[in-house]
């Protein structure tokens, strides 16, 4: 598997704080990379850092199979990137921000054309070309500004939290949009701090704290590194402190929290735990009104790795 | 009191703004009220006149130089074309006599030689060339029957010592008056500019449609808001008023403690009144922050220019004093000219001061009643 | 690349209404209130007519030089009339003054004028001084008839012909002969001073245009210019191109003020139209500069650095006489290196000299001035551009 980004050993200090700190990995040709990690994690420094925007104070990034500089027009015209900020021209319309970003990579006017309008297809704003930024809803601009980043039909393509207060028909869209540029070949590194896009959407994950990488893997494999096998959350009001204690005895029981009326129960291995946990409810009387069960997710990982929420 | 605390806030943010405009009244006021003697006003009677002297001063040249400084302010320049020039163009002096050569001999021989000048064209030059010709035509009638230069230099001065004998019967100071008018006169664009753009400015931010969205659901009652905020402007106000009051007193000096500057100061505190209003009615109509700084300089200057701050009322063309007179300003500014004459104080004399200030009132009032009409409109969010 | 750039700066200019308002439409608001407010100004500085009023005593009805010298100055029907004159009472010469109708009023005591005011001013002190030219005169006519009564008699002629000698006396005090020739320059306006401060304040105005096209290429300043900084062009021809178009819309903004003040408000800028180009070209040049450097050295939002070149431009068109051209004339007696490194005095400067002067010294002075300052601004500007990588953004 040829790898598209080669990072090693990847600092970036801010005065005290590391905000990147020894960072390593690589990015395979064709995948859809994800960086997922909470507000302040690095990953937008990472990024600017990867695109030659930032100084960083020592490691070496290679990219396409060569050092990544500030003048590395070859390797730059195969970059496509789309910010976490919104950033097109108010003066300018749907179709023009495209074509003048466009046009700074590519100069014929015929093929711009064509990727003009492969790019408004792609994003769902066919309707919309002569509206300017200003009338566009929140979910519309997220999506102009991923066509600003990647009409050109780049190789590799960064994504910065694209999905940020967008909303759902929005998301699904541009998450739609996302999958077909992998499938027609590009490679995509995608930040963002929802988990949920990131176990639908990426191939491998690479998890940030701190400027740290806590883990990389596949969705399943970073799973596995939870011991949790299957998490179960009861609506139980006024629950007896004292069966809590009886509960964590029961079998394969590993942890049992109640807080908020909530009784959220884990569990490291075993079958039918859920039949178990409400038969012993059922004995003792206890009355309940939602159960759920959840296979462990990419938050749970987090949770383990770090002690603390993703989303916080 | 949460929203006074946020009108601080963007007021220390905007403080700026305010230090700026303040400063140019300083400046502008502090610089041209020195100056005004020789240019605004036309106090003094002399005119600036330069004197370049190709002759040895000797005789009826000496005569004529001591005659022409004798009876204005002679002005000392290099003797350097450009700066000549320049010294005629911004009226620094408004005379350049030029004295040829051999001026007294070709004098006394009866060749009545011709004199270099130059001249603004204004009033004073006028009457600098009146002194210079008056000098030269006595000279010239007593050369005819005088061969003594002695006694033709006695004869003319001797003429020349008739004078006219003249009373003033006015006891004001008008220079210190016409400073004073100066001063408010441009303070009418200092405080309409800092009004306008920050109270625009507050109304703007608390209008801001997610805040205003915010404040309309909010416990608050829209009109205890509305209160709030007509205080806190006020308040605003009042205090700008006081600093250039105070500003004014340190300028103008001591004629601000007379009747005619208490004028001075009711004046200025209806016409601040009068601002309020309108800053507050522009604030409701403008939302566009962008476009604030843009309106304020168009009102503020426009209204200066078109009624007489910058330039004495005296000198705008009839057209735009008639224009002028839709604008609170041209009452303002019209007082302070009053007040720079107004000679005894009595009911009838004060009566178009008082006027003044009833139609600058009357302004306010129809500003704050469309003020009412459009945030009424406004109320909901469209 | 350059072309499409260029042209997408041209159109983001063009439709941002702030920048247009500022750079096209409140200079020409500006030059119509400065219209309005100068137009009459050099007609004010002549004089007028004034209003006096004289006693009508005894004395002054046996004084025939005073009588007909008021009467031929009051003439309605003479050109170089002064006066407008009512002959009173001196009880109602005082209320006449009283309610300032009149400047003042004249009254003969023993054939010596007695004048009363309000106050002093232009106006009094012409009545006073005619009033004195005529006692003068009188002076001299009887100075002159004795002498020459004189010298009839100790030639003998006792038969004096008094007519004669005052007719002959009267003549040689009327004959003009003053000999001066006015060599002042003819264009004398300073009003043209208010127009000249308002093409430097378009020119330097033009420095948001600048700011504006600069900051959209620069990863640092704007989100736009990290797009631009991830695009494989080089960052110099980007910039160039945009910074063109700003010039160039600049440049469209100052030709319109000049068509606008030329055209509608009949601004004389002088007949060498040419050089006038030059000049605001190069003091356009100088404003982009000045844009450029604030553009790339100042890290703050863009409403900051509009704020700043704005602020530096009305500061400086203030110091070079916008509002009241005797600052101008103060400063560059008194401090003139206030002056000479000011931009907006540059300017208003060196089109003053293309009005006034004959020669094209200082016009050429404030042109090499004008372009220093731009060489040094963009070179500064050029410096702290080279850097490609930002240690924050």
């Amino acid at each position: 598997m040829k790898n598209v980004i080669e990072v090693k050993n990847l600092i970036k200090e801010y005065k005290e704080i590391k905000a990147v700190d020894n960072l390593s990995f690589e990015v395979h040709e064709g995948e859809i990379l994800g960086l997922l990690g909470p507000n302040g994690s690095g990953k937008t420094t990472t990024i600017n850092c990867l695109l030659s925007l930032l100084n960083y104070s020592s490691g070496s990034i290679k990219i396409f199979g060569k050092e990544m500089k500030p003048d590395s027009y070859d390797i730059k015209s195969k970059i496509g990137v789309v910010f976490q900020e919104v950033a097109v021209f108010d003066e300018l319309t749907v179709y023009e921000n495209i074509d003048y970003f466009c046009g700074l990579y590519i100069n014929n006017k015929e093929t711009r054309k064509k990727y003009i309008e492969d790019a408004i297809n792609l994003v769902g704003l066919e309707n919309f070309k002569n509206f300017y930024p200003k009338k566009l809803s929140g979910g519309l601009l997220r999506r102009l500004n991923i066509a600003c980043g990647i009409a050109h039909k780049p190789k590799l393509i960064f994504l910065d939290e694209p999905t940020v207060a967008v909303d759902p028909q929005s998301r699904n869209n541009i998450l739609d949009g996302i999958k077909k540029l992998r499938d027609n070949g590009a490679t995509i590194v995608y930040t963002t701090h929802y988990m949920e896009e990131v176990e639908i959407l990426c191939d491998r994950v690479i998890i940030l704290d701190k400027g740290k990488i806590l883990a990389t893997g596949s969705t399943d494999e970073l799973k596995e590194l939870t011991k949790i096998e299957e998490k179960i959350s009861i609506e139980i009001n006024d629950l007896d402190i004292n069966c809590i204690d009886k509960i964590k005895e029961l079998k394969n029981v590993d942890d049992v929290r109640y807080n908020s009326n909530i009784l959220l129960v884990t569990y490291k291995k075993g079958k039918n735990n859920l039949v178990e946990i409400m038969e012993y409810l059922k004995k003792n009387n206890i009355k309940y009104n939602k159960i759920y069960s959840e296979r462990p997710t990419l938050n749970d990982v987090f949770l383990e790795l770090t002690g603390k929420e993703l989303r916080d | 009191m949460t929203v006074f605390k946020t009108f601080l806030k963007i007021l220390n943010k905007n403080k700026f703004i305010i230090i700026l405009y303040t400063l140019f009244l300083i400046f502008f006021g502090g610089f041209n009220m020195q100056t005004s003697e020789s240019n605004i006003n036309f106090v003094a009677s002399k005119p600036d006149i330069m004197i370049v002297n190709y002759d040895e001063e000797k005789g009826i040249t000496k005569d004529l130089i001591k005659y022409i400084e004798e009876n204005s302010n002679v002005v000392d320049l290099k003797n350097n074309e450009d700066a000549i020039n320049d010294a005629l163009f911004y009226r620094d002096v408004n005379y350049v006599i030029y004295i040829p050569k051999n001026y007294n001999k070709d004098f006394m021989d009866g060749k009545n030689p011709e004199i270099e000048i130059k001249s603004t064209g204004d009033y004073q030059s006028s009457f600098a060339e009146m002194l210079l010709s008056r000098y030269i035509k006595v000279a010239n009638i007593y050369q005819k029957s005088i061969n003594s230069e002695e006694e033709l230099i006695s004869k003319i001065n001797e003429t020349l010592s008739k004078k006219s004998e003249v009373e003033i019967t006015s006891k004001l100071d008008t220079n210190i008056l016409s400073k004073a008018t100066f001063y408010y006169n441009f303070a009418n664009y200092s405080i309409m500019a800092c009004l306008i753009y920050v109270i625009c400015l507050i109304l703007a931010s608390f209008k801001d449609i997610k805040i205003q969205k915010r404040t309309i659901i909010s416990s608050t009652n829209y009109k205890t808001l509305n209160r709030q905020l007509l205080l806190s402007n006020s308040l605003f106000s009042i205090i700008l008023w006081m600093i250039y009051v105070v500003l004014s007193f340190v300028l103008v000096g001591n004629i601000m403690f007379s009747i005619h500057g208490i004028f001075y100061l009711i004046n200025s505190f209806v016409f601040t009144i009068c601002a309020t209003t309108i800053a507050l009615f522009i604030g409701n109509i403008v939302s566009n922050k962008n476009a604030i700084s843009g309106i304020v300089n168009v009102i503020a200057l426009g209204s200066s220019f078109l009624c007489g701050a910058f330039v004495p009322m005296e000198w705008l063309p009839e057209a735009v004093i008639k224009i002028a007179h839709i604008l609170p300003s041209y009452y303002y500014i019209s007082n302070n000219e009053i007040l720079k004459t107004l000679e005894i104080i009595n009911f009838n004399t004060i009566k178009p001061i008082l006027l003044n200030i009833i139609i600058i009132l009357s302004f306010s009032i129809i500003f704050i009643i469309l003020t009412n009409i459009v945030s009424k409109r406004k109320q909901k969010i469209g | 690349m350059f072309i499409h750039n260029f042209k997408y700066s041209l159109k983001t200019l063009f439709r941002n209404k702030e920048l247009i308002f500022w750079t096209f439409a409140f200079p020409i608001i500006l030059a119509t209130f400065f219209n309005m407010a100068f137009s009459d100004i050099e007609n004010s500085e002549k004089l007028d007519i004034i209003n006096i009023a004289i006693i009508q005593n005894d004395d002054f009805n046996n004084n025939e030089v005073f009588k007909s010298a008021f009467e031929e100055m009051s003439d309605k029907n003479n050109k170089d009339r002064l006066f407008e004159t009512k002959y009173t009472t001196k009880e109602e010469a005082q209320k006449l003054l009283e309610e300032e109708k009149i400047v003042g009023y004249m009254e003969l005591v023993d054939n010596k004028p007695k004048l009363t005011f309000i106050t002093s001013g232009i106006n009094e002190t012409i009545f006073k001084y005619v009033s004195e030219e005529i006692m003068q005169t009188s002076n001299i006519i009887n100075n002159l008839t004795e002498e020459e009564i004189q010298n009839q008699i100790m030639t003998g002629n006792f038969n004096v012909d008094y007519e004669s000698i005052y007719n002959k006396v009267i003549e040689i005090t009327t004959e003009e002969n003053v000999k001066l020739k006015n060599i002042s320059s003819d264009n004398l306006s300073y009003t043209m001073i208010e127009f000249y401060t308002l093409i430097a304040m378009v020119c330097l105005y033009g420095g948001i245009l600048g700011t504006a096209s600069i900051n959209q290429n620069l990863a640092n300043m704007s989100n736009q210019g990290k797009r631009v900084s991830v695009a494989p062009t080089t960052k110099g021809k980007v910039i160039l191109s945009s910074v063109l178009a700003s010039y160039i819309t600049q440049l469209i903004g100052v030709a319109l003020l000049f068509i606008y003040t030329i055209l509608v408000l009949n601004v004389d800028y002088g007949n060498n139209l040419g050089l006038i180009i030059i000049l605001a070209m190069v003091g356009s040049l100088a404003g982009l500069s000045l844009g450029t450097m604030v553009a790339t050295t100042i890290k703050s939002n863009e409403n900051v650095k509009t704020g700043i070149i704005l602020s530096i431009t009305m500061l400086g068109c203030f110091l070079s006489g916008m509002m009241g051209i005797t600052m101008k004339y103060i400063i560059d007696k008194n401090i003139p290196i206030i002056n000479k490194l000011n931009p907006a005095n540059m300017i208003t400067d060196g089109l003053y000299s293309l009005y006034y002067y004959e020669t094209l010294d200082r016009y050429i002075f404030n042109v090499i001035s004008l372009l220093i300052f731009a060489f040094i601004l963009i070179t500064v500007s050029y410096i702290s551009l080279r850097r490609q990588k930002y240690d924050s953004i």
